[in-house]
């Protein structure tokens, strides 16, 4: 989610798996075990629990780094629960602060991180030119070491014009931006946006795998990066919806908002013994 | 829904003007085949499709069509081209047809209908749709200003409802005129239905999704517009369709109240609320009418009262007793007036029903009314709402002066407003105004506008014209004519051009009714009978006018029957002269003397009126 350079570039090694949901994969079982959760049953209009999230705010710097457009709150009306059992992230056309959109950003920076192990999200995108919603971490010592050293994982993240397509990726020292190593999965038969999908990244000290609905389809090993290797240290979690920025392009009249996406929990793992 | 569409743009006539192409290879039908038909999703893929025909929309470049073997997508065998006429081309105003089948296809297993297109350059289509079957077309359905440009792009239909094309004819049909007037070409190719697993959140609206309330009435009949159907597109944004109401099932809140009919026509039956709402297959609808319904309305129930002016002295507007002047609107629809105009009969009676009122303009400055010679406003006005104070009604006439034209600093205009109890509710009010309260209107020659306002929503309007009362003047406009004789050739009993007999009593009581006075009229002294019965004349002193030859005098009544004059000589010896009346205008007359016989010449010292009405009398004397 930290842009330096030309995204766009991004497009041409855009690769779309062509693997359907059912096909077979055998991999290893693993014993996870379950160690930070948020499901999201607040009452309709709440903040998510204070415990567990805390809030980007503002405009952050160039845009949090990406020439982004939105303003991010804290108000119910940008993220909260909707008494369903779901978070709500809400990205608004309106003008705010001398941004001409909202939204929110929050993350467990602070309050929760973890090295190794499964993280997962169950989410439903929103769509449309210029929305980028994702599902991330950054090691959690960008404070100390800075980005891209902390190492950044992109656990799920979609441009709104091609609701079809996620993609996964690492961005570390030496390969950030757009030379991160990184990978499209796109749904043959659907949308991100419709449905409720799975996705997880499973980080070993060796690499780091991707899955959409648990269908493996990006594998990241040392040998992968151009780089140092920095995922060796505690990350924490991100969710936010972004407006514009590099790597989306920028909304237009015909975006639709009012946007929103949805997730109905966030589960980390670790593995047992 | 569909012709309203289609209309919107050019005139649009359904009947197959051309037959440009007709394939040859229809599918085949043996009557042993089962009842479904076809499911062929393609329309043009390098040529027509089995059993596709084309036909051009009337008043089209018929020649607009052709199939196109260079320009193709993706390098294929050829695609469809499309020569968009300049304006005015007079063999067509624009490029326009439909592709229909001859046997109906079911396309109710795909969910849109793709094509690449591109232009020669940048341009937006008017309309591109389907459904379009020469016929009924009940499904059609169409994008309105489809952007497309040099480049190949795939543009996509999303279907509203597929589950309904089990039996549709009409594959595509477009229209398209010139960019600002200029013409160019544009070119489709792989034009297919398809089904889409990339198309998500479809909605449906009715009144584009606006809570739209209206006031109704029984008997009248409101369509339901605004129908839209949007999905949206791989590209993440949204696409709206413009359906026929088919693809829609309405509902009314209260069928008592109202009705609505599947092509969306909503009938108002009874007083009362109901909303009408819609779905789209399953979907909700958003958008409603809320129609509050007054119920029966209220009409005067006999006609205003018959005019009784004589045709000759009116200009009529609007009236079944005389001819009317062209009037070039009863509404010009002027920018926030609400006011919607019917022409309904009471008893036979024309009469212009006025329903929202708050203003409303009347035109008629093709031909301008010269009310020159007319000396008040007549209308008719008949409402049912409250007109206690402080409602009005207001009346406007605009004169557009010598000009005739609006503007040029020559108009003029008045505005009169009219409160109860002048006004009054559910009574026919004739309200007949002097022309002369319109004070601001300073010129009435060149009359092309009225405008009628208030607070009175619903008016009922009838016998709008301009008449002159025909009543006679009441006083002279004008001096009696001054007498030209030499002085030495007169004796001057009343008169301002010569020295008149001294101490003569212009009003001796003699027990006569009759009320004198003298009048200055254009600085002329007149002499002013009022309620005459009989009045006298004594003459300051005895004359002998034997050699004079007439009695000059200058009389000018509106309303005299009858009008005699006498000489006096003392006895008295008197002879009456009659004096024709009532008079147009001044008459001067000279009277041989003679015609007083046996009145004594020599000594004459009274004259003496009897009659009626109101006379002006000047130059009374004797002349040579």
């Amino acid at each position: 989610m930290f842009r330096k350079i030309n995204i766009l570039l991004l497009v041409t090694i855009l690769v779309v798996s062509g693997c359907k949901p059912d096909d077979f994969q055998k991999l290893d079982e693993r014993n996870w075990q379950l160690v930070w959760s948020d499901e999201f049953d607040g009452a309709e209009g709440q903040n998510p629990d204070s415990l567990k999230w805390t809030y980007d705010i503002g405009t952050g710097q160039n845009g949090w780094g990406n020439q982004e457009l939105q303003y991010y709150t804290n108000r119910p009306q940008n993220v909260s629960t909707d008494g369903n059992g779901n978070l709500v992230i809400t990205a608004k056309r309106e003008s705010y602060a001398g941004s001409a959109f909202t939204s929110a950003r929050i993350t467990t920076q602070g309050l929760f991180s973890q090295t190794y192990g499964r993280f997962e999200a169950r989410l439903k995108t929103p769509y449309g030119p210029g929305l980028w919603p994702a599902f991330w971490m950054l090691g959690a010592n960008i404070e100390t070491v800075s980005w891209p050293q902390c190492g950044e994982i992109d656990i799920m993240e979609l441009r709104g014009q091609q609701p079809n397509i996620i993609n996964g990726s690492i961005h570390g020292p030496g390969y950030s931006g757009g030379n991160a190593v990184t990978k499209g999965y796109g749904l043959q038969d659907g949308r991100f946006d419709e449905q409720f999908h799975l996705f997880a990244v499973e980080w070993f000290p060796d690499r780091i795998d991707f899955f959409v609905d648990d269908y493996l389809y990006q594998r990241i090993e040392p040998a992968d990066v151009s780089g140092e290797w920095v995922y060796t240290q505690p990350f924490f979690l991100i969710l936010n919806i972004a407006v514009g920025g590099n790597y989306v392009g920028f909304p237009t009249e015909q975006t639709p908002f009012p946007q929103t996406m949805v997730v109905d929990y966030v589960r980390i793992y670790e593995e047992a013994n | 829904m569909k012709v309203h569409i289609l209309t919107s743009y050019k005139q649009f006539i359904y009947c197959t003007l051309l037959l440009l192409f007709f394939t040859g290879c229809e599918r085949t039908t043996d009557g042993l085949d089962a009842p479904g038909f076809s499911t062929n999703p393609d329309v043009f893929i390098d040529t027509f499709s089995p059993g596709l025909n084309y036909a051009a929309f009337g008043g089209s470049l018929v020649t607009a069509f052709d199939v196109d073997i260079e320009t193709t997508y993706n390098n294929t065998a050829a695609s469809m081209k499309f020569e968009v006429p300049n304006y005015n081309n007079p063999s067509g105003a624009y490029a326009g047809g439909t592709y229909f089948t001859s046997d109906p296809r079911d396309l109710s297993g795909y969910n849109a209908l793709t094509f690449w297109a591109k232009a020669s350059k940048a341009a937006t289509l008017d309309i591109v749709g389907f459904g379009n079957d020469l016929g009924a077309s009940p499904y059609q359905t169409s994008i309105s200003g489809l952007q497309i440009n040099t480049n190949w792009h795939q543009y996509i239909i999303p279907l509203p409802d597929a589950s309904k094309l089990t039996a549709e004819r009409g594959m595509f049909f477009y229209s398209e005129g010139p960019e600002e007037g200029l013409g160019y070409t544009f070119w489709i190719d792989e034009l297919k239905f398809e089904n889409l697993s990339s198309l998500a959140h479809q909605t449906a609206g009715i009144f584009n999704g606006e809570e739209v309330t209206v006031s109704a009435e029984n008997g009248q009949t409101i369509q339901i517009t605004g129908l839209v159907s949007t999905h949206n597109l791989p590209t993440g944004i949204n696409q709206s369709v413009n359906p026929s109401s088919r693809f829609f099932s309405f509902t009314s809140s209260d069928p008592s109240v109202a009705t609505v009919n599947p092509e969306g026509v909503v009938t108002v039956l009874a007083a009362g609320t109901a909303v009408i709402t819609a779905t789209m297959s399953n979907l909700p609808a958003s958008g409603s009418l809320t129609i509050n319904s007054v119920g029966e309305v209220i009409k005067p129930p006999v006609p205003a009262p018959v005019p009784t002016r004589p045709a000759d002295k009116v200009i009529s507007m609007y009236s079944n007793a005389y001819t009317n002047v062209p009037i070039d609107t009863w509404n010009t629809r002027w920018l926030y007036s609400t006011a919607e105009e019917f022409f309904i009969q009471i008893q036979g009676d024309d009469v212009i029903r006025y329903r929202n009122l708050n203003f409303v303009g009347i035109e008629f400055s093709s031909q301008p009314i010269d009310a020159g010679g007319m000396t008040h406003f007549h209308i008719d006005i008949w409402t049912p709402d409250p007109t206690n104070p402080p409602n009005s009604f207001k009346i406007l006439l605009v004169d557009f002066g010598a000009d005739a034209t609006y503007g040029g600093g020559d108009d003029s205009s008045h505005e009169l407003t009219f409160t109860s109890p002048t006004i009054s509710t559910q009574n026919w009010v004739s309200l007949d105004i002097p022309l002369a309260n319109f004070s601001g209107l300073v010129n009435r020659n060149h009359l092309a506008q009225m405008v009628l306002s208030g607070d009175l929503p619903n008016v009922y309007v009838d016998n709008v014209y301009f008449y002159n009362t025909g009543a006679p003047p009441v006083t002279p406009a004008t001096a009696a004519p001054t007498p030209t004789y030499a002085a030495a050739d007169v004796i001057s009993v009343f008169s301002d051009a010569y020295t008149n007999i001294a101490g003569t009593n212009l009003n001796p009581n003699w027990g006569q009714a009759t009320s004198v006075t003298q009048e200055a009229i254009q600085g002329n002294n007149t002499l002013k009978y009022t309620g005459l019965n009989y009045q006298g004349i004594q003459l300051g002193s005895n004359q002998n006018i034997s050699s004079f030859a007439y009695l000059h005098l200058d009389f000018w009544t509106a309303n005299s029957t009858t009008l005699n004059i006498y000489l006096i000589s003392p006895g008295p010896v008197e002879t009456p002269y009659s004096l024709s009346v009532p008079t147009s205008g001044w008459t001067s007359l000279d009277i041989p003397l003679s015609e007083f016989a046996p009145v004594d010449l020599t000594n004459v010292f009274q004259f003496k009126f009897d009659g009626n009405g109101t006379i002006y009398l000047d130059n009374l004397l004797f002349r040579k």
